[in-house]
C-alpha cells in the first residue's frame, strides 16, 4: 500500500479553497441569475421588445433619469424613484409603527387574559383574512383622505400577525419558566420583566416580520388605487402614461419594490435576533 | 426519629382525562420526612414520582389528603421548597449570575444589596462556576446547567430541596461527579432533600431512605428501604460496603417485580365488567364455601338479614367438614368464593404441600382473633400453667407432645408454631402436629390420642365446658388482632366479577358490623343457633365471658372474635409478609425475592376499600409502621428478612424468586 501522508492528501483542495473562496460562493448565484436574465432576454425577443422589454432594454431605457438620478425632483409627482420609495416608506413607517405598538399591546392583553383572548379569537380570525385592499374603500369613506387611508390600510393589514403572535407567545411561555416564577413567588412586575417579555420577544418578532412584508404589499396596492406619489403611484402612472419606456419603468420599479421589501424583512429579522438574547 | 419536617398525609391525586373519566395517579400516599433527611423516590416511569414531587412543591394540589410542612398545609409553591427541575429551567436570556440573582433578589428581600451579591457569588463558587458566571445557559454544558440550577436552589436557603431526576440527561461521568458534589453540598447545608430518580445506584449513594413507588394508576408506596451506609459516603467505598449489594438487589428486585406486574396487566385483557350477554338478569348466583365456626357469623347474618338479596346476589353457602375438601372444590371452580384461613391465599399461590400453584386473591379479612390453645386436663394437674412450664415438661418426655391443628399451613398452625418456638419448643422436633377436623378434636382429646389442640373459641369452649381441657394460650399470647379468616377467590374470577365481588364484600362488612354490635347480641345468638348454621351450641360459644378453664378465678377471658372496626377488614400486605416469613421459617417454601409482586397481586386492599365505601364505612388504610407481636419482636414489612433471621428455629432465610401462577382462567367457573 502506498503511504499517503495526511498533509499531501489535504493540501491541494485546501489551497484551491483559499485561492478562490469568494468566487466559489458566488458561482451558484452568478449561474442561476445569469440563466434567468438570458431566459428573460430570449422571451423578450420572441414576444417583441414593445410588449416585454428584456433586461438590457430596461437598463438602457431607464438609465436616465431613473437609475442615474434617483433623487431628481421636477415638482408635482414627477420625482426620482428614491423619493417615491421614501414616500411609500414613510407611509409604511407610520402605519406599521402604529400596528406594532397597538398589536403588541392588544396581543399582550389577549395573551395574559384567557377570557378576553378566547372571546376575541373568532373576531381576529375573521378579520385577519380580509385582503388589504378590501379595507381601502371603507377607510376612504371614514377618513376622506387618500394618504390617511393608505396609512390605515397598512395599519389594519399589519396588525393581525402581531396580535396573534404576541398572544401565542405569552400563552406558550414554557411551563418551566412559570414554575420557576411560582416557586420563587416572583411579583407581577418582576414576572413580566424577567419572564414574559424575554420569552415572548421571539414570537413578537416573528409577527413583526410577517407584518412588514404584508405592509409593503399593501402600500404598493393602495398607492396604485389612489395616492399622490409613492412607488405604487409611480407604477400606475407609468402604465397610464403609455410611453415607449413605460414597460421598462414598471419593471425597474417592481425590482426596487422587491429589493426594498427584502431589505425591510431582513432589517426586522436582524433587530429580532439582536433583541432576543439567548434565544429559546 | 426527629419530628417530621414534611408530612404527606393520605394523598390521592386524580387527573381528569380529556376524553372524560379520570386517571388516579397516586393513591393514599403517607410519608414522613425528617429534618435533614435525604429521600429518594424511585419507580418506573409514569408511576407518579414527579407528581408527588410537584405536590410537595405546591405546584399542584392533591385531590384529597394534604401535605404538611412544619405542621402547616402546603397550598402554593414557595421558596422554602425550592425545586430543581428536570430540564434545569434556567432562564435562557439571563446569564448564570443573573439567573441566581433573580432568585436571591426576590427571596432574600431583607438582606442588603451587598449581602445578596455576596450570596450569589458564594453559590456560584460553591458549584465551581466562577469562570462561567457571565455566560448564558446556551453556552454551558448540561452538567454545568444543572450545577447552576442547584446553585440557584441552594442560594435561597430552602428548608426542603426538591430534585426532579436531576442527573437524568447527563453522561455517566458528569453524573458521577455531580452526585458526589450534590451529596457534599447537601450535607454541608444540612438541607432536607427529596430526589426523584430511576437510577438505583444514585438512590443508594445519596439517600437515607429510598421510597419505592408502585406502578400507576393508583400508585402507592410499595416499599421503603432504609440505607444505613455510613456517611460521608464515597462512591467506591459505598460499593464495597457489605450491605450495598443487598440493598441494591432489593431495589432492583422491586423494580423488576413492578415491571412484571405492568406486563401482566398489559397482557391481561380488560375485564369485561358484567357484559349484558354474560350477566343474566336477576340476582347473581354465588357459591361460598366455609367451615362452621364463629368465623362465619358475618356470612350467616348477611344471609338471614337479606343483605345479599338487597345487593342482587343469590348466595348459596356450602358447608364443609374438612379444609382440604373446601380447597379442592375451590380449585375445581365449584366454589366462587371461600372463607379460608388467612394463610390460604398465599399458600395457594405458592403451591405449598406439592399442590399446583393457584392464583388466589383476597379482597378482605373476615375475622381476626378467636383462637385458643387447649391442653388436656392432665397437664393442668401437672402444673403446666404457661409456655415455660410446658417447655420444661417437654424436655423430660420421651415422646413428643401431640397437638392437633385443623389444617396444615393454616393461620392457627403458624400461631401455634410461633408461640411454641418463642418458648424454646421446636414445633417439628419436640412436638408432633396432627391434622384433625376441628369437629374431631374433642373426641381425640378424650381418647388420649392428642395432648391438646389449637382451634377456634367455639371448639375450645365446648371442650373446656366438658371438663376435658383448659386454655393455655390465646391470641393475646401470640398476636392480638391477627387475621384469622379471609375471603379467597380466583384472581381472574375476581377480575371478571369485580362488581359482584364488591357487592358481596360490602354485604359481609355490613353484617360484620352487626356481629360486633353488643346491642344485637341476642339476635345474633338466636340466628347462629339455627341448625343450618352452628346449631344450639352456638349460644354457648357466643357467650361473651369465656373462662379459660384453668381454675383460677381471674380476669383472664378468651378474647373475642373481631369482625369489624379498627381496620378489621383490611387485606393487609404487611400481615401477608409476616405469613411469608413463617412459610420460610418452617422450611415450607423459599422466601420469595419478589414478595412485593406476590403480595400486591394477592392482597387486593383496593377491593376492600371500594367495598367499605360501598357499604358506607370509612375506609381506613393499614398503617405502614412496623408492628409488634406478643413476643415483643417488631415486624417491619419493609425488611422481613431481618425479622426472619432473628427468629428462633428459622430453617432458612434463603431468598428465591417465585413464578406467580398465571391469572388466566383455568377452571370452568365461567362456564357454569
Amino acid at each position: 500500500m502506498t503511504a499517503i501522508t495526511p498533509a499531501s492528501r489535504f493540501r491541494r483542495p485546501s489551497k484551491l479553497r483559499r485561492l478562490q473562496p469568494g468566487l466559489r460562493n458566488l458561482m451558484p448565484y452568478l449561474i442561476c441569475i445569469g440563466g434567468f436574465l438570458i431566459a428573460w432576454q430570449i422571451l423578450s425577443l420572441i414576444l417583441g421588445v414593445a410588449r416585454l422589454p428584456g433586461p438590457i432594454n430596461v437598463i438602457v431605457e431607464t438609465w436616465d433619469p431613473y437609475i442615474s438620478q434617483p433623487f431628481f425632483d421636477d415638482g408635482g409627482t414627477s420625482k426620482g424613484l428614491g423619493w417615491q420609495i421614501l414616500i411609500s416608506l414613510q407611509r409604511v413607517a407610520m402605519g406599521y409603527g402604529l400596528a406594532a405598538v397597538a398589536g403588541i399591546a392588544i396581543g399582550g392583553v389577549l395573551g395574559l387574559n384567557r377570557f378576553i383572548g378566547k372571546g376575541l379569537d373568532p373576531v381576529i380570525q375573521v378579520l385577519r383574512t380580509v385582503p388589504p385592499l378590501a379595507w381601502f374603500p371603507i377607510s376612504l369613506m371614514v377618513f376622506q383622505d387618500a394618504n390617511t387611508s393608505a396609512i390605515f390600510v397598512i395599519f389594519i393589514t399589519a396588525i393581525w400577525p402581531i396580535i396573534i403572535n404576541t398572544a401565542v407567545g405569552i400563552r406558550e411561555i414554557p411551563q418551566d419558566y412559570t414554575n420557576v416564577a411560582r416557586v420563587l413567588r416572583l411579583r407581577k412586575g418582576a414576572y413580566i420583566r424577567n419572564i414574559v417579555i424575554p420569552a415572548t420577544v421571539p414570537y413578537v418578532f416573528t409577527g413583526l416580520r410577517i407584518s412588514v412584508g404584508l405592509a409593503w404589499l399593501a402600500i404598493v396596492a393602495a398607492e396604485m388605487l389612489k395616492a399622490d406619489g409613492g412607488i405604487g403611484y409611480f407604477i400606475w402612472d407609468a402604465y397610464n402614461a403609455g410611453g415607449d419606456s413605460s414597460s421598462s419603468q414598471i419593471i425597474l420599479a417592481i425590482l426596487y419594490v422587491g429589493v426594498v421589501g427584502l431589505a425591510l424583512d431582513r432589517l426586522v429579522a436582524y433587530m429580532g435576533s439582536r433583541v432576543a438574547k439567548g434565544g429559546n | 426519629m426527629s419530628p417530621a419536617l414534611l408530612t404527606v398525609d393520605d394523598v390521592t391525586q386524580v387527573f381528569p382525562l380529556d376524553e372524560g373519566g379520570h386517571y388516579v395517579a397516586l393513591k393514599d400516599i403517607d410519608l414522613d420526612i425528617a429534618e435533614g433527611e435525604f429521600i429518594s423516590l424511585i419507580g418506573h416511569s409514569g408511576c407518579g414520582k414527579s407528581t408527588l414531587l410537584n405536590l410537595m412543591a405546591g405546584l399542584t394540589q392533591a385531590s384529597s389528603g394534604g401535605i404538611l410542612m412544619n405542621g402547616r398545609q402546603i397550598t402554593d409553591p414557595g421558596p422554602d421548597r425550592m425545586v430543581v427541575f428536570q430540564n434545569y429551567s434556567l432562564l435562557p436570556w439571563q446569564t448564570v449570575r443573573q439567573n441566581i440573582a433573580l432568585a436571591v433578589n426576590n427571596v432574600m428581600r431583607e438582606a442588603s444589596e451587598a449581602e445578596r451579591r455576596e450570596l450569589v457569588e458564594q453559590n456560584i463558587q460553591r458549584v465551581g462556576l466562577t469562570h462561567a458566571a457571565d455566560k448564558l445557559p446556551a453556552e454551558l454544558s448540561g452538567g454545568m446547567k444543572q450545577r447552576v440550577a442547584i446553585a440557584r436552589a441552594l442560594a435561597i436557603e430552602p428548608k426542603l430541596l426538591l430534585l426532579d431526576e436531576p442527573f437524568g440527561a447527563l453522561d455517566a461521568l458528569t453524573r458521577g461527579n455531580l452526585q458526589q458534589q450534590l451529596m457534599q453540598i447537601c450535607q454541608q447545608a444540612g438541607v432536607t432533600t427529596v430526589m426523584v430518580t430511576h437510577d438505583v445506584d444514585e438512590a443508594l449513594l445519596l439517600s437515607d431512605r429510598v421510597v419505592c413507588l408502585t406502578n400507576g394508576p393508583e400508585a402507592g408506596i410499595g416499599q421503603i428501604l432504609q440505607v444505613n451506609l455510613p456517611r460521608p459516603r464515597q462512591r467506591l467505598e459505598v460499593m464495597e460496603h457489605p450491605d450495598y449489594y443487598r440493598l441494591r438487589s432489593e431495589l432492583i428486585s422491586f423494580l423488576q417485580q413492578q415491571r412484571r406486574l405492568k406486563q401482566r396487566k398489559a397482557a391481561a385483557p380488560a375485564a369485561p365488567e358484567a357484559t349484558p350477554a354474560a350477566a343474566p338478569q336477576g340476582p347473581q348466583r354465588l357459591r361460598v364455601g366455609y367451615l362452621p365456626g364463629l368465623d362465619i357469623a358475618p356470612l350467616a347474618v348477611a344471609m338471614e338479614r337479606g343483605f345479599f338479596s338487597d345487593a342482587q346476589l343469590s348466595v348459596l353457602p356450602v358447608s364443609f367438614h374438612r379444609w382440604q375438601q373446601l380447597e379442592e372444590k375451590l380449585r375445581a371452580g365449584e366454589l366462587d368464593l371461600a372463607i379460608t384461613s388467612a394463610t390460604a391465599p398465599l399458600a395457594l399461590n405458592l403451591g405449598l404441600d406439592g399442590q399446583a400453584a393457584w392464583p388466589a386473591i383476597t379482597p378482605m379479612t373476615v375475622t381476626r382473633n378467636g383462637n385458643a390453645l387447649c391442653l388436656a386436663q392432665r397437664f393442668q394437674d401437672l402444673n403446666v400453667r404457661d409456655i415455660g412450664s410446658l417447655a420444661e415438661r417437654c424436655k423430660g418426655r420421651e415422646w413428643p407432645l401431640r397437638l392437633a391443628i385443623g389444617q396444615k399451613g393454616s393461620m392457627q398452625e403458624l400461631l401455634l408454631r410461633h408461640w411454641l418456638a418463642g418458648g424454646g419448643i421446636h414445633p417439628d422436633r419436640d412436638v408432633e402436629l396432627q391434622v384433625l377436623s376441628p369437629m374431631a378434636m374433642q373426641a381425640a382429646l378424650l381418647a388420649g390420642e392428642i395432648d391438646g389442640f389449637i382451634a377456634g373459641r367455639y371448639r375450645v369452649a365446648k371442650t373446656v365446658e366438658a371438663g376435658l381441657g383448659y386454655v393455655l394460650a390465646t391470641d393475646l399470647d401470640v398476636w392480638s388482632g391477627h387475621p384469622e379468616k379471609v375471603l379467597t377467590c380466583h384472581a381472574s374470577w375476581a377480575d371478571h366479577h369485580s362488581d359482584t365481588l364488591l357487592r358481596f364484600c360490602a354485604s359481609m362488612m355490613r353484617a360484620a358490623q352487626i356481629c360486633e354490635d353488643d346491642g344485637q347480641h341476642n339476635g345474633l345468638v338466636g340466628l347462629l343457633s339455627q341448625p343450618q348454621w352452628l346449631g344450639a351450641g352456638a349460644a354457648l360459644a357466643l357467650e361473651r365471658q369465656f373462662n379459660l378453664g384453668n381454675g383460677e378465678v381471674s380476669n383472664e377471658r378468651m378474647p373475642l372474635n373481631r369482625y369489624h372496626g379498627d381496620r378489621a377488614h383490611v387485606a393487609n400486605v404487611a400481615e401477608g409478609s409476616w405469613i411469608l416469613t413463617q412459610f420460610s421459617r418452617w422450611g415450607w417454601s423459599y422466601f420469595p425475592s419478589n414478595r412485593v409482586e406476590l403480595l400486591s397481586s394477592v392482597y387486593r386492599n383496593d377491593l376492600c376499600t371500594q367495598a367499605l365505601e360501598q357499604a358506607g364505612f370509612s375506609a381506613l388504610r393499614p398503617e405502614r409502621h412496623p408492628f409488634a407481636l406478643a413476643d415483643g419482636r417488631s415486624f417491619d414489612q419493609d425488611d422481613p428478612l431481618a425479622y426472619l433471621r432473628e427468629l428462633p428455629f428459622a430453617a432458612s432465610s434463603a431468598v428465591e424468586p417465585i413464578t406467580l401462577p398465571a391469572p388466566a382462567m383455568t377452571s370452568p367457573v365461567a362456564a357454569r
